[in-house]
C-alpha cells in the first residue's frame, strides 16, 4: 500500500517536474539563447585568437554590460509602453534632445552636474508627457504620434544646437556619471551599469507588484474592458509614456557623460534596438504581457553579439546585418518554442 | 406609487445622423429581472452603456432610487452599485481570476508602501475572492488561475462573480448565456434566479435567446430601431408575441 502510494507520488513528481521545466523554458527560453551565445563565445574566442581568451574576462564582460546599459534603460521604458499595447518611436530623438539641452545648460547657464542630470530627466519626462497627451487627448495611434515626435524632437535638437556638437561643459559631469566604481583590485563597475541595474530592479517591482504595473498589463490586454471596470485608463497611459520619456532622459544623460559631448544626431535608431530587446525578451507586441527580466536579457544578447564582432574585427557594415539576423533568429526561436508548449 | 429602483426617463442618443435611441422610458423594480430584447442594431448595447456610465445620453434622465444620476464614466455607475457584465469585454485574459475580480478596486498594502506606490496586497485579494465565491452558487476556479485557461462557462462565472461581489443594487448582464453549452447555460440561469429570489438583486438581462428570456424575466422590454415598442409582463405574453414585436410583425405600443 505504501509502495503504491510512493510510486504514485513519484509519477506525479515526474510530470510535475517536466511541467515545471517546460514552463521555465516558456518563460525564460531567451535566457538559454544568451547562455548559448556566451558559451559559444567563450569557446570560439581562444580558437580564433591564438589561444587567448578575450571574451570571458571580467574586463570584457563589464564592457558588454556597459554597452548594453543604455539600451537596457530605454528598453525598460519600451517594455511598459509595449505591454500597454502601444509603441514609442521617439525615444532616440529624446536621447539627443536631452543631451543637447543639458549640455548647453551646463555650458551656458553654468548649472552644476547634478542639475544638468536632473534637467535631462525633466526634459525626457516632458517629451514623454507630450507623447502621452497627444495619444490620450487626440485619440491618435501611438505609432503615428511618436513617428511625428521622432521628427519633432530630433528637429528641435538640431535647431537648438545649430546642428553642431555641444562641448565645453563642466568636466565634473563626466567624472560623476561615467565614473567607474572600484569593486576589486582591477575591477571597476561603471555608474551606467549600476543605474541600469537599479532601474531594471525597480521596473520589475513596479510591473509585477503594483497597481500601475497591473493596469499597464490590463490596458494592453483590453483597454476597453479596463475602462469599463472603472480604471482611469487615459491617466495611466499618460503616466506610461511619461515614464518611457523619463527613462530616455536618463539614457540621454548617461550617453552625454560617456561621449563628453551633446550631439543632435546621437541616439538615431536607438528606438529600434530598444524594441528589439523588448520583443526578444518575450514582451508581446500586441500588448498584455511583458517581462522586464526578458528585456534585460534581450539587451544583453544584442550587446554580446556586437562585442563578439568587435573582438573578431568584423567590418561594421556586416555588424548591422548580423545583429538584425540574430534578432530575427531569437524571435523566431521564441515563437516556435511557445507554439510547442501550447 | 413608490419609486422604482431604476427609472430610465426619455433617454435619447444619436451617433452623427444615426438615432440610436429615441425617448426610451421604462423602470426596473426591486428584485425584478427585466429582459432587454431586440434585433441587432435595436439600441440595446447603447442603452446598456448609458446605464453603466460608458456613454452619456444626449437627452433624458436616469433615476436611481428617486435620485437623478449623472454618470460621466463607468466608475460613477459602479460607485452607485450598478455592475455590468459585458459579453466580450468582461475580463482581461492576461490577468488571473482574483486580479480580474478586483480590477479597478485593488486592495493595496497598508502603510506607506501601499499609499505611495500602490503595492498590491495579492494574498488578501485572493483570500477574499475565495471567500466571496464560496458564498455564491457558482463554481469558480482557483483565484490565481489565469483567465486564459478557463472555459466559456468558467469565464462567465468569474464575470458574474465579479459583478455580484460589487454590484449591490443593479446588475446588467449582456448576453450571459450566448457562448455557453447547455449545462453551463442552466447553471448561469439558476444563479441569476437565485440572486433575485434570495438576495433581492435587480437585473437587466440583454439576450437573444427567447427561451432564456421567457424563463427568467419578470418583464420584457422590446426595442426596435432605437424605439421602445413594448413592455410585456411575462405572465401575459408568449415567446411568439415577443418575437413578433422584435421583428416588427406586431407594433401596438403598450407602455407599462
Amino acid at each position: 500500500m505504501a509502495e503504491v502510494a510512493s510510486v504514485h507520488s513519484k509519477a506525479l513528481d515526474g510530470t510535475a517536474i517536466r511541467q515545471a521545466i517546460s514552463q521555465l523554458l516558456v518563460r525564460y527560453g531567451i535566457v538559454l539563447v544568451l547562455v548559448v551565445l556566451v558559451a559559444g563565445m567563450t569557446i570560439l574566442s581562444p580558437l580564433l585568437r591564438d589561444g587567448q581568451q578575450l571574451f570571458l574576462t571580467p574586463r570584457n564582460l563589464i564592457q558588454v554590460t556597459l554597452q548594453a546599459s543604455i539600451n537596457m534603460i530605454l528598453a525598460v521604458g519600451m517594455t511598459f509602453v509595449i505591454t500597454s499595447g502601444g509603441i514609442d518611436l521617439s525615444i532616440g530623438s529624446i536621447v539627443a534632445l536631452c543631451g543637447v539641452l543639458s549640455a548647453m545648460a551646463m555650458r551656458d547657464l553654468d548649472i552644476g552636474p547634478w542639475a544638468g542630470f536632473a534637467l535631462a530627466l525633466l526634459i525626457g519626462a516632458a517629451c514623454g508627457f507630450i507623447n502621452g497627451l497627444l495619444i490620450t487627448q487626440l485619440r491618435l495611434p501611438p505609432f503615428i504620434v511618436t513617428l511625428g515626435t521622432l521628427g519633432i524632437f530630433r528637429g528641435a535638437a538640431l535647431i537648438i544646437s545649430d546642428g553642431r556638437s555641444v562641448y565645453g561643459f563642466d568636466r565634473s559631469f563626466q567624472e560623476i556619471f561615467s565614473a567607474r566604481l572600484p569593486i576589486s583590485a582591477d575591477l571597476e563597475l561603471p555608474v551606467a551599469v549600476l543605474i541600469a541595474a537599479v532601474i531594471g530592479t525597480l521596473a520589475w517591482v513596479v510591473l509585477t507588484k503594483t497597481r500601475f504595473g497591473k493596469y499597464t498589463v490590463a490596458i494592453g490586454g483590453s483597454e476597453e474592458t479596463t475602462r469599463l471596470a472603472g480604471v482611469p485608463v487615459q491617466r495611466y497611459k499618460l503616466g506610461i509614456y511619461t515614464l518611457c520619456g523619463l527613462l530616455a532622459g536618463v539614457a540621454g544623460a548617461l550617453l552625454l557623460a560617456r561621449l563628453r559631448s551633446g550631439d543632435p544626431t546621437f541616439g538615431t535608431g536607438f528606438e529600434l534596438n530598444a524594441i528589439a530587446a523588448t520583443v526578444m525578451g518575450g514582451t508581446s507586441l500586441s500588448g498584455g504581457s511583458g517581462t522586464i527580466l526578458g528585456t534585460l536579457v534581450g539587451s544583453l544578447i544584442i550587446s554580446v553579439v556586437q562585442n563578439a564582432m568587435n573582438l573578431f574585427n568584423v567590418q561594421s557594415y556586416w555588424q548591422q546585418l548580423i545583429v538584425g539576423a540574430v534578432i530575427l533568429f531569437a524571435v523566431i526561436l521564441d515563437q516556435w518554442r511557445r507554439r510547442q508548449s501550447r | 406609487m413608490t419609486n422604482p429602483l431604476l427609472y430610465i426617463d426619455h433617454i435619447s442618443k444619436s451617433f452623427g445622423a444615426v438615432r440610436a435611441l429615441q425617448e426610451i422610458t421604462f423602470g426596473v423594480n426591486y428584485a425584478e429581472i427585466v429582459a432587454l430584447v431586440g434585433d441587432n442594431g435595436a439600441g440595446k448595447s447603447t442603452l446598456v452603456k448609458i446605464i453603466s456610465g460608458a456613454l452619456t445620453p444626449d437627452s433624458g434622465k436616469l433615476w436611481l432610487e428617486g435620485r437623478e444620476m449623472h454618470f460621466r464614466r463607468p466608475a460613477d455607475a459602479i460607485r452607485e452599485g450598478i455592475e455590468t457584465v459585458y459579453q466580450h469585454l468582461a475580463l482581461i485574459e492576461e490577468l488571473d481570476v482574483a486580479d480580474n475580480i478586483y480590477l479597478g478596486r485593488e486592495i493595496v498594502s497598508g502603510g506607506l508602501l501601499g499609499k505611495l506606490v500602490g503595492w498590491l496586497d495579492r494574498p488578501r485579494m485572493r483570500h477574499l475572492t475565495k471567500q466571496a465565491i464560496s458564498q455564491l452558487h457558482i463554481k469558480i476556479p482557483a483565484p490565481n488561475r489565469s483567465v486564459r485557461r478557463l472555459s466559456g462557462g468558467q469565464r462567465q462565472a468569474v464575470a458574474i462573480g465579479r459583478a455580484i461581489t460589487w454590484g449591490h443594487k443593479l446588475l446588467i448582464l449582456d448576453e450571459p448565456t450566448a457562448a455557453l453549452g447547455v449545462e453551463e447555460t442552466e447553471q448561469v440561469l439558476l444563479t441569476i434566479e437565485k440572486l433575485r429570489d434570495e438576495q433581492g438583486l435587480s437585473m437587466i438581462v440583454v439576450s437573444h435567446n427567447m427561451q432564456d428570456v421567457y424563463r427568467i424575466a419578470d418583464r420584457v422590454v422590446v426595442l426596435r430601431q432605437g424605439r421602445h415598442v413594448a413592455t410585456l409582463n411575462k405572465c401575459e405574453t408568449t415567446p411568439q408575441e415577443i418575437v413578433a414585436y422584435i421583428t416588427g410583425a406586431k407594433s401596438k405600443v403598450q407602455l407599462a
